[in-house]
């Protein structure tokens, strides 16, 4: 059988290495994903999460949406993480390496099982959305200027949308931030 | 036209390729022999810059000061004028001892050289060193830059935490606020020529930027008002992204030891500073590529000199006013940088973003030019100075003792 | 014109005529590249002290006569003097050991103000490292002894000084000897003379 297995990698070797540049990011961010939440410590819990982001990106990246895998790595890991770990660092800078228990409130079991339900919920939405349906398009790598058109025609809307909130949350910010400056 | 030197390194190449496959070596094997050597190439060239970089920055600022640099370090018996210094530098840092604080994060502390180096390298993939030299031509070749040079910021970060200083942590801070502050102006300068060129492939902006107007004026993007805003923009971004003067409050030796970088030495250190290095010298290329033509060369009789030697001479010279900033500007303040970045650089690359977009839809004629210079020249002079009277050297109140 | 930045700009104007200029205006490094340039050290600077000799034959030409002041008001008492003496045990004008420990000098030029025979100066040489901690660091007689003319060439007015002096002395010696030989002559021959004359008054 492993004679068969290394036969049929050797056939065609540049679609195994293609195979295996998606599974390996996707075992690493399984993984990585566990292991931020099992973690005692909550600064190496936040940077496995990272590392978990960077091989979601990976995997977008090799399934062929290299945009989409790019945004991800800038948002996420350059400005997302970052946020996560400041947040950490400035309001509970004393609880960090303190051996507290990882699991709070349900417990293990608790938690496996409402992780559980989420799971098939979310694959009974995926499955069943219009989305399934339509055809594989004929390239799976999109040009940018396509997606660029598309987010600027069809999706507009969305896109203003989350623009509109993004700057809320940034005036929202500035003016937190503002508050502290009384003489 | 073409001098046969231009295509030397890609024949070169080509002929090794074909001599493995004439000993039936299969296909794939050749792809991954290709891919190595040109990985190899690529990065050896650059490490080889930055070795000559440490001692050339050292010997200009000497220069700059009215001393000599260093002259001494030669091979044998020649002094060489001191360009072996780097092998000296190395061997040293080689051979220190490499100390770990007990109660630093060992894997972490660790990791944070690796994590630093790997995306200052991976970046120099979709740089175009020549004509159809791209190691790696991305359809969204700038997207990528950006999106692996955010590892940087993850690396500072591990490093300041890793070593379990107050200081160190502190100096991770003021870095990654430093380099978070500094990367919206820097994307924006590079979506400006992104925009203009139509596409997000640096080959497709370089090719966007050739020809020449009126038979002898070359068409860079920073020879226009709008590209010379943004040319600044993105070139005060990456001296702040780098970490180099007037930006280096988080690895001066004055303030905080060295920052995020202080329990670290020897080897680790070295990394560190070639990644910076690296990084510099990635954001330089790309720099050339979006603003100062790539490979083109400046004159059209000037054509004869191949094109990797232009876009090689074009990073050396931003280099030079890299290290002649260095050598002029003290030091910024964090809270004069952080100001600096959100007032005063992110209204002006709004301003350069608009100017670009009127300089297109007005027809890029003449009166596009007019434009275009005022919608970035009328914010410029308001910010400029309404930033310089509000650090103005002003008579200084006490508020509480009176 | 000051536009915002100009003061940047201004300031790279200065960094760049001092780069440029570096390489063309010769008066602008002020490094001197040790060891191949030697800085031009004061007529006055001393590091530690050395013996003089006149002529060319070092023993012979000593000046040092083993008076063995210098030895008593050495405040850290770093040098160290045997007097030679003769085959029958009688005292010579001259040492048959001197030593100074330049470990423990510290150049307050005393033995040379309180030396009465011009004997003992302060050298000038700086490069004085060795490789064994203590024991080159003790010079004996024979590194010690330097001739008057390279006395001359490293304290030039000093030098002058001293043998203006010394010359002057001799000149005085020499008169007076000259004076007391032409006055033992003058009795001499008033001796003659009176010898001469009683013989004829006696006549």
């Amino acid at each position: 059988m492993i004679c068969d297995f290394l036969k049929t990698c050797c056939a065609d070797p540049m679609k195994f290495i293609g195979d295996w540049f998606v599974l390996l990011p996707a075992i690493v961010l399984l993984l990585a994903g566990g292991a931020a939440v099992v973690m005692r410590n909550l600064i190496h819990a936040a940077l496995c999460l990272t590392l978990s982001f960077i091989a979601l990106g990976i995997v977008f990246i090799a399934l062929g949406a290299e945009f989409v895998g790019f945004v991800q790595l800038l948002v996420y890991v350059g400005a997302v993480a970052m946020l996560i770990v400041f947040a950490i660092l400035l309001t509970r800078p004393d609880q960090l390496t303190k051996s507290g228990s990882a699991f709070s409130g349900l417990g293990p079991a608790g938690g496996a099982a409402v992780g559980f339900v989420a799971l098939v919920a979310l694959l009974g939405f995926i499955f069943t959305s219009p989305l399934a349906k339509k055809p594989l398009p004929a390239s799976a790598s999109a040009p940018v200027a396509d997606i660029g058109q598309a987010l600027m025609g069809d999706y507009v809307v969305a896109l203003l949308a989350i623009g509109v909130l993004l700057t809320a949350a940034l005036v929202g910010a500035a003016v937190i931030a503002m508050e502290d400056k009384q003489p | 036209m073409i001098n046969p030197l231009e295509r030397a390194p890609i024949e070169l190449l080509h002929w090794f390729l074909n001599l493995l496959g004439s000993f039936g070596v299969p296909q794939w094997i050749l792809t991954v022999v290709s891919a190595v050597i040109i990985i190899g190439t690529v990065i050896g060239v650059f490490l080889g810059l930055f070795a000559l970089m440490s001692v050339m920055e050292r010997k200009i600022l000497a220069r700059a000061q009215n001393r000599y640099g260093p002259n001494r370090v030669g091979f044998f018996r020649w002094r060489l004028c001191g360009l072996f210094q780097p092998v000296a530098d190395g061997i040293k840092m080689i051979t220190k001892e490499d100390l770990v604080p007990r109660t630093a994060d060992q894997v972490v502390h660790f990791l944070a050289p690796v994590v630093m180096l790997i995306p200052a390298l991976m970046v120099l993939a979709i740089l175009p060193y020549g004509r159809d030299m791209v190691p790696a031509d991305l359809n969204a070749g700038i997207l990528y830059f950006f999106a692996v040079g955010a590892g940087t910021e993850v690396a500072v970060f591990m490093a300041g935490w890793a070593s379990n200083n107050k200081y160190s942590v502190l100096g991770g801070m003021r870095a990654i606020a430093q380099m978070i502050s500094y990367e919206i102006p820097l994307v924006i300068a590079a979506i400006i020529a992104a925009m203009v060129s139509g596409s997000l492939s640096p080959s497709a902006i370089v090719a966007a930027q050739g020809g020449f107007a009126w038979g002898f004026l070359p068409q860079w993007f920073v020879l226009t008002p709008w590209g010379f805003v943004a040319c600044l923009l993105f070139y005060i971004a990456a001296l702040a992204e780098s970490n180099r003067s007037p930006f280096d409050l988080p690895e001066g030796e004055s303030e905080l030891v060295a920052g995020h970088l202080t329990e670290y030495s020897g080897f680790k250190y070295a990394i560190f500073f070639m990644a910076e290095y690296v990084g510099m010298f990635a954001v330089c290329g790309l720099l050339v590529t979006l603003f100062l033509g790539g490979w083109q060369a400046p004159l059209p009789f000037l054509v004869v000199v191949p094109t990797w030697c232009w876009f090689f001479g074009k990073i050396c010279f931003v280099a030079f006013t890299m290290v002649w900033v260095r050598a002029t500007l003290p030091r910024l303040r964090i809270d004069h940088m952080l100001a600096f970045a959100w007032k005063f650089l992110l209204p002006m690359s709004f301003a350069a973003f608009i100017s670009a977009a009127c300089w297109h839809y007005a027809g890029r004629g003449p009166l596009a030019w007019l434009l275009s210079l005022a919608i970035v020249g009328v914010p410029y002079l308001i910010l400029g100075t309404a930033f310089s009277n509000r650090f103005a050297v002003s008579r200084r109140t006490y508020q509480f003792s009176e | 014109m000051s536009f915002p930045g100009s003061g940047i700009v201004k300031g790279l104007a200065v960094t760049a005529r001092n780069f440029v200029g570096s390489y063309f205006e010769k008066d602008r490094l002020t490094t001197e590249q040790y060891p191949e340039e030697r800085p031009k050290l004061p007529e006055n600077s001393r590091s530690f002290p050395f013996l003089i000799f006149d002529g060319n034959d070092p023993e012979a030409g000593m000046r040092c006569v083993s008076c063995k002041i210098c030895e008593k008001e050495c405040p850290p008492q770093c040098i160290f003097i045997i007097q030679d003496r003769d085959a029958a045990g009688k005292a010579l004008k001259r040492p048959k050991v001197f030593d100074i420990d330049i470990s423990v000098c510290m150049s307050c030029q005393i033995c040379v103000e309180v030396c009465p025979f011009e004997s003992i100066r302060m050298d000038q040489d700086y490069e004085l490292s060795s490789f064994d901690r203590f024991g080159s660091l003790l010079l004996d007689k024979s590194k010690l002894l330097k001739s008057n003319t390279y006395y001359q060439s490293i304290h030039p007015t000093e030098a002058a000084e001293t043998d203006a002096r010394l010359e002057a002395d001799r000149k005085k010696k020499e008169a007076a000897a000259a004076a007391k030989a032409a006055a033992a002559e003058k009795a001499a021959a008033e001796k003659a003379a009176k010898a001469a004359q009683p013989p004829e008054a006696a006549k």
